[in-house]
């Protein structure tokens, strides 16, 4: 993706491809990491955050070339452009709303991608469509070895990586899933799995991560310990739960099939229906209807559509992506119009 | 602490208030900010991010602690330990030093441990390789000098001097 186009492009990650794909949207791994002798974000000024930018830049600037870094100041970019990065996950919203020298960078698959001066002076992070969390693991462990060699990340030998909050202290590390799990809410199974996450230190949260409520059925699970384990021990962490929750949600959904397939099949009808001719739609109603839409192609009920395409229209209907492609600022109203034409479009090209 | 107003209660509301760029702090009662037009509930859920204090409870020192040469804060950075148990947030890499001392029990509550497993950057790599190979090589000396093998012993110590002198 160019900064400046976002029309027909969705990062590799939202691909709908890889294991488990009808559950597991994507696979994410990121790494804090600090530089010595400068505040963190809390206390830094615009100085401290330039000599940040530089030293990053010039790290950069020694990674493998084939890698094709797009690097860019949030300054640079108005807020339609920077509110695109945060719908494609590429920066957070803290770092999209903030201020001062603030740096982006990505490859073009949007597979990796890392922030600086965002709360640590760098987040770095790799992300991989379907369930693939070691994969996403090796691109990260060389990627961050890469940049090792070239910058001092701060470290202690009892604390390990020393970030701004101390949630992140030790590896750095947050390991993350992001699930559809429609079944497990319909049948009001999912706080017993949010209660079971918990219990083994893991955190359950909405789509755009910390501080965010699940809606539309989607979920993110990560690990809230980083520090007293090893990385592996991490990811083992989330891979042990995983498959039990997956099970259950197919469980489930087989058995929504078996007992109330009409009911279902209504469901997913009226919203492939209401996303097929509604005029007006809100963006927390499309999410609520491309969900049980999602739930449908999963299941085989909706012909051809495929979770690429229902992955383009989640992307493409939200109010950055809007904005863009119009090319201006739109109102509320004006972007519910546009929204629903948009998701009509893409489900009319079957 | 009691409420600086109605001097009856307990401190349950430390206010600040910015006007005309004046800053002013008040201790009060629930009842008293509830009065004056808070409410701790509305003020916690403005508070999304999180903070040390929301999590562990407020430290002793932050509420007993009025002087102020008890808390300097970092020498690199300025940051008072009370800041940070209050933001829930480090100035700079310098204050894991400073704040040593209280850090650990910090951190076993949340992480249920206060010491790293995981990777390390490659200047610490090689010198954990190093610790480890120097740590053979004395199992190894004291072997050698028990069996009375003082030629291997000797050619033992050298390597040990050497890896020594480059750390």
């Amino acid at each position: 993706m160019s900064f400046e186009s976002a029309k027909s492009f969705v990062g590799e990650w939202l691909a709908g491809e890889g294991k488990d794909s009808d559950l597991v949207i994507s696979s994410r791994v990121r790494l804090a990491r600090n530089l010595p002798g400068i505040p963190f974000s809390t206390l830094a000024d615009d100085s401290h955050r330039e000599q940040v930018a530089d030293l990053i830049g010039s790290a950069l600037e020694g990674l493998r070339p084939d890698l094709q870094l797009n690097s860019k100041n949030l300054d640079d970019l108005d807020s339609i452009h920077r509110q695109v990065l945060v719908e494609r996950h590429l920066v957070s919203r803290e770092l999209a709303l903030g201020s001062g020298p603030r740096i982006v960078s990505f490859d073009d698959s949007e597979a990796i991608s890392l922030m600086g001066n965002e709360e640590d002076h760098l987040r770095i992070q790799v992300v991989k469509s379907g369930y693939c969390l070691d994969e996403a693991w090796q691109q990260m462990d060389q990627l961050e070895r890469s940049l090792d060699g070239q910058l001092h990340f701060a470290f202690d030998q009892q604390y390990g990586y020393l970030t701004a909050c101390p949630t992140n202290t030790g590896t750095g590390l947050r390991v993350s899933v992001m699930l559809h799990l429609p079944a497990l809410v319909i049948t009001g199974q999912i706080e017993e799995v949010t209660r079971a996450a918990t219990k083994i230190h893991l955190a359950v949260r909405g789509l755009f991560g910390e501080g965010t409520e699940a809606q539309g059925d989607f979920f993110q699970i990560s690990n809230q310990r980083t520090l007293g384990l090893s990385e592996e021990e991490i990811l083992a962490d989330i891979s042990s739960v995983l498959p039990k929750i997956l099970s259950y949600e197919r469980k489930l959904r087989k058995e929504l099939l078996e007992s109330k397939r009409e009911w279902i099949e209504d469901r997913i009808g009226r919203s492939f229906g209401i996303l097929s001719h509604a005029k007006l739609i809100t963006s927390q109603e499309g999410l609520e209807h491309l969900s049980l839409v999602r739930l449908g192609v999963c299941m085989g009920l909706l012909g051809n559509l495929t979770l690429e395409q229902v992955n383009r229209m989640f992307l493409f209907s939200q109010p950055g992506h809007l904005q863009a492609n119009e090319g201006r600022k739109m109102s509320s109203d004006e972007r519910d119009n546009k929204r629903a034409e948009v998701l009509a479009g893409i489900l009319q090209e079957n | 602490m009691l409420c600086e107003k109605c001097q009856q209660n307990e401190v349950a509301v430390h206010l600040t208030d910015i006007a005309a760029g004046i800053k002013k702090k008040y201790q009060l009662c629930k009842e008293c900010a509830a009065a004056g037009g808070v409410s701790i509930h509305a003020e916690l859920k403005k508070h999304k991010k999180f903070t040390l204090t929301e999590f562990y409870g407020s430290s002793p020192s932050e509420s007993s602690n009025q002087d102020p040469t008890a808390d300097p804060g970092c020498s690199k950075c300025g940051m008072r330990y009370s800041l940070f148990r209050k933001e829930g947030k480090f100035g700079c890499s310098h204050d894991y030093q400073e704040f040593r001392s209280d850090l650990d029990e910090l951190l076993e509550k949340f992480h249920a441990s206060s010491q790293h497993r995981g990777r390390a950057p490659g200047r610490f790599r090689q010198q954990v390789s190093r610790q480890v190979q120097l740590d053979q090589l004395r199992d190894e000396l004291t072997l050698a000098v028990t069996n009375e093998q003082f030629e291997e012993a000797a050619k033992i110590r050298d390597q040990m001097r050497l890896l020594e002198s480059h750390s």
